[in-house]
């Protein structure tokens, strides 16, 4: 107890008010600031160029989804917003949105989970570097690449996994892909195998910048491994984890090589997440004004979800670039 | 509270073939003692705190607290309470959350929490701040915060690493007496490592002063300031530095005298004799500069030099005398004379002098 023997104030820490002190005097010029204009004026071509490049597709995208598009040399018509109205009476539509919610939050919370633990191991291990470079394969490796080798993998005949998976009592028999109710399981998995390795090294390094003495601090102040890596590792790697979030949670929602080559949407539909049925609409039945009004619809729920990820994280990691310029 | 034992204890980084960072360390610390580790950088002060802490591995030998071996405890199961050099507070939490961490951890109760914060900042001067982060301190607030988070509990052993370091010095002198009163008020075995002299010897019931990962000397403050075990410490400890002499023992008459280049040097009858029985010849002789005087005018015994260097200390003079090759530092009034160059003669003193084997440099006298 330290109660009896702390009461008394010491008198030290008296301010020392015995100097000059300012006036309410002001100069009587400010000197300018150096202007940034110029810096401005010599990015202005590249902003530009991105802009135009950037811009005018995702105005060509508001276009037809407006639109009735023909391929042909006739001009397309105009429907006003009979594209999105008739997506409210389109199940498969909600459909895809549910799957791919499903999707994406699992494929998330696996890879964090994993990814950040993996991280932890690693990190200052002996066998960090070897390990790092081998984890960093599946990353290289084409989506389309990865989708093809795991269809491989899972095949029902000649699949090695399969063939574990059977050996294990799972499953019962049949394909990982070919049931619809283990399907979207069978996709989560090659996603999770395939970028669970960049939420590592991401997080690695994010570790490498907690500061050692921080740990040290917390470990004094009697807290275990695992307290002080929630305690005082987590919150400094906080921006790091959510750049990788960000990076996955976009691409989870736009890229559809892996699942393409996997399942292309099937069995009975199951794994038709909303991107798929987008392809299957603009790009199998050629409805570039309904595929339009999905992709418009899906791009703004994308941004959306975006900005509350950064608002959610945002404070956090601004405390703690502030305390990484001290 | 308990008293801290250190036997045969080493330290190495890396291959033990290596140099020790610390070799064969013994030392104990008394129950309720505020012991000062003394020596320059990279002499291995912090490696022996953080051994004692729990940070660092013990590579070989023993620490004990209170008579409990304590080599395999982690940090937080030996209760202690360390002050790092660089603070070290959480930037994510506020001053009152940073003096709390280690009671939270303890699973104090809420309010007796906030009872306890209260008064560890209040002593400190920063309860107005509680609710402010670590960047929004100035060094010397994030200094106390750092003080609250040890001293908001009573720890078994207070352990503080070059904690003042980095304050101006003005904030420093008045820290090291705070420190002091704190640590008596609270009665807790404290280790303090520090460079600074100052610190240590103001401060601290017994300083240990180390080199190279080597314990030179572990006495009281005076004592090491007076008799220094060897000639490193001699001209370590003490500002401005202790001026050390070769001499030769010489016989005269029935008693020694110091030869100096040939001048003689007269000691007084009680440092005489333990020359006269010590087997060395050749010795250093080392002279505070309180006790040697710098003079326009010869008088018997003195030395001629000429005058190399003056610097003003404010209430007095650093004069330093050349003779030869050796330098010779003496505090003279501001009232003096004498400038770069000019001839002068240096008396020494009788009795207030230390001597050390210019072999080996262990003292003598
Ligand atoms: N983590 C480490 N790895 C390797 N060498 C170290 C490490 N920490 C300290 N040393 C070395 O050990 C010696 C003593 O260091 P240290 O105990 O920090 O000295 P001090 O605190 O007295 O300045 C130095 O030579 C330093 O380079
Ligand atoms: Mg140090």
């Amino acid at each position: 107890m330290s109660g009896e023997n702390v009461s008394k104030r010491h008198p030290i820490f008296t301010a020392d008010a015995w100097g000059f002190r300012a006036s309410e005097q002001m100069p009587e010029t400010i000197n300018r600031s150096p202007s940034k204009l110029f810096y401005v004026y010599l990015m202005a071509p590249a902003i530009a160029l991105l802009a135009a490049i950037t811009i005018y597709p995702f105005l060509w995208l508001i276009y037809m989804s407006l639109h009735k598009v023909k391929l042909g040399p006739v001009d397309d018509k105009w429907v006003g917003l009979k594209n999105y109205a008739k997506l409210l009476s389109d199940a498969k539509y909600f459909e895809g949105w549910v799957l791919l919610g499903k999707y994406s939050s699992m494929c998330l919370t696996f890879e964090i989970i994993i990814g950040v633990t993996l991280a932890v191991i690693l990190n200052n291990s002996r066998f960090e570097k070897p390990l790092v470079t081998l984890f960093l394969m599946p990353m290289m490796v084409s989506p389309v690449v990865a989708g093809l080798l795991w269809f491989y993998l899972y095949n029902g005949t000649f699949g090695w996994y399969h063939w574990l998976f059977e050996s294990l009592g799972l499953l019962g028999g049949a394909s990982i892909l070919g049931r619809p109710e283990t399907a979207l399981y069978g996709i989560v998995i090659v996603d999770v195998w395939q970028w669970t390795p960049l939420i590592t090294l991401i997080t690695l390094a994010g570790l490498k910048r907690v500061p050692q003495d921080q740990l040290e601090a917390s470990m004094v102040d009697g807290s275990s491994p695992i307290r002080n890596f929630f305690s005082v590792s987590l919150p400094n790697i906080f921006p790091f984890l959510l750049i990788a979030i960000l990076l996955r949670f976009m691409d989870n929602f736009r890229f559809i090589d892996a699942i393409l080559a996997l399942t292309g949407g099937g069995p009975a539909d199951s794994t038709k997440l909303l991107p798929v049925y987008l392809f299957d609409v603009s790009f199998k039945f050629f409805k570039l004004g309904r595929g339009g009004a999905i992709a418009f619809s899906l791009l703004v729920v994308t941004i959306i979800l975006g900005l509350i990820l950064v608002r959610i994280f945002e404070d956090p990691a601004r405390k703690q670039a502030m305390s990484a310029q001290d | 509270m308990v008293d801290v034992k250190i036997e045969n204890v080493y330290k190495y980084y890396g291959s033990i073939d290596g140099v020790a960072a610390v070799h064969d360390l013994n030392m104990d610390i008394k129950n309720g003692e505020f012991v000062a580790i003394l020596g320059p950088s990279g002499c291995g002060k912090s490696s022996t705190m953080r051994m004692i802490s729990g940070l660092e591995h013990i590579s070989a030998g023993t620490i004990s607290f209170g008579g409990n071996i304590v080599n395999n405890l982690a940090p937080k199961d030996r209760d202690i309470a360390m002050v790092f050099e660089n603070y070290a507070l959480y930037p994510h939490k506020t001053v009152f959350d940073n003096v709390a961490n280690p009671l939270k951890l303890a699973k104090v109760s809420s309010p007796e929490i906030t009872e306890r914060v209260k008064r560890a900042t209040q002593l400190l001067e920063i309860d107005h701040l509680l609710d402010r982060r670590p960047q929004e301190l100035s060094g010397g607030q994030k200094q106390r915060v750092a003080i609250g988070r040890a001293i908001v509990r009573q720890p078994q052993v207070f352990l503080f690493d070059e904690p003042i370091a980095h304050l101006d010095a003005k904030l420093r002198a008045r820290m090291r007496s705070e420190l002091k009163r704190l640590q008596v008020d609270l009665g807790v075995t404290s280790l303090y490592v520090t460079h600074d002299q100052l610190e240590a010897l103001s401060m601290a019931d017994r300083v240990a002063v180390m080199h190279e990962g080597i314990l030179q000397q572990y006495d009281t403050p005076q004592a090491i300031y007076e008799k220094p075990a060897n000639a490193w410490v001699a001209t370590f400890v003490g500002e401005p530095q202790m001026s050390l002499i070769e001499c030769v023992i010489r016989q005269k008459g029935s008693g020694v005298v110091l030869d100096f280049e040939g001048h003689e040097i007269a000691v007084g009858a009680k440092v005489g004799k333990v020359l006269a029985a010590s087997k060395e010849r050749e010795v250093l002789a080392g002279f505070r500069p309180n006790h040697v005087a710098i003079n326009t005018r010869k008088t018997a015994g003195s030395i001629p030099g000429i005058i190399y260097a003056r610097q003003l200390l404010g209430g007095e003079i650093l004069a330093e005398a050349q003779v030869n090759n050796t330098m010779i530092r003496a505090r003279v009034n501001t009232d003096f004379s004498l400038q770069l160059g000019d001839k002068c003669s240096v008396s020494l003193s009788k009795e207030d002098l230390n001597v050390f084997s210019a072999d080996t440099g262990v003292a003598i006298y």
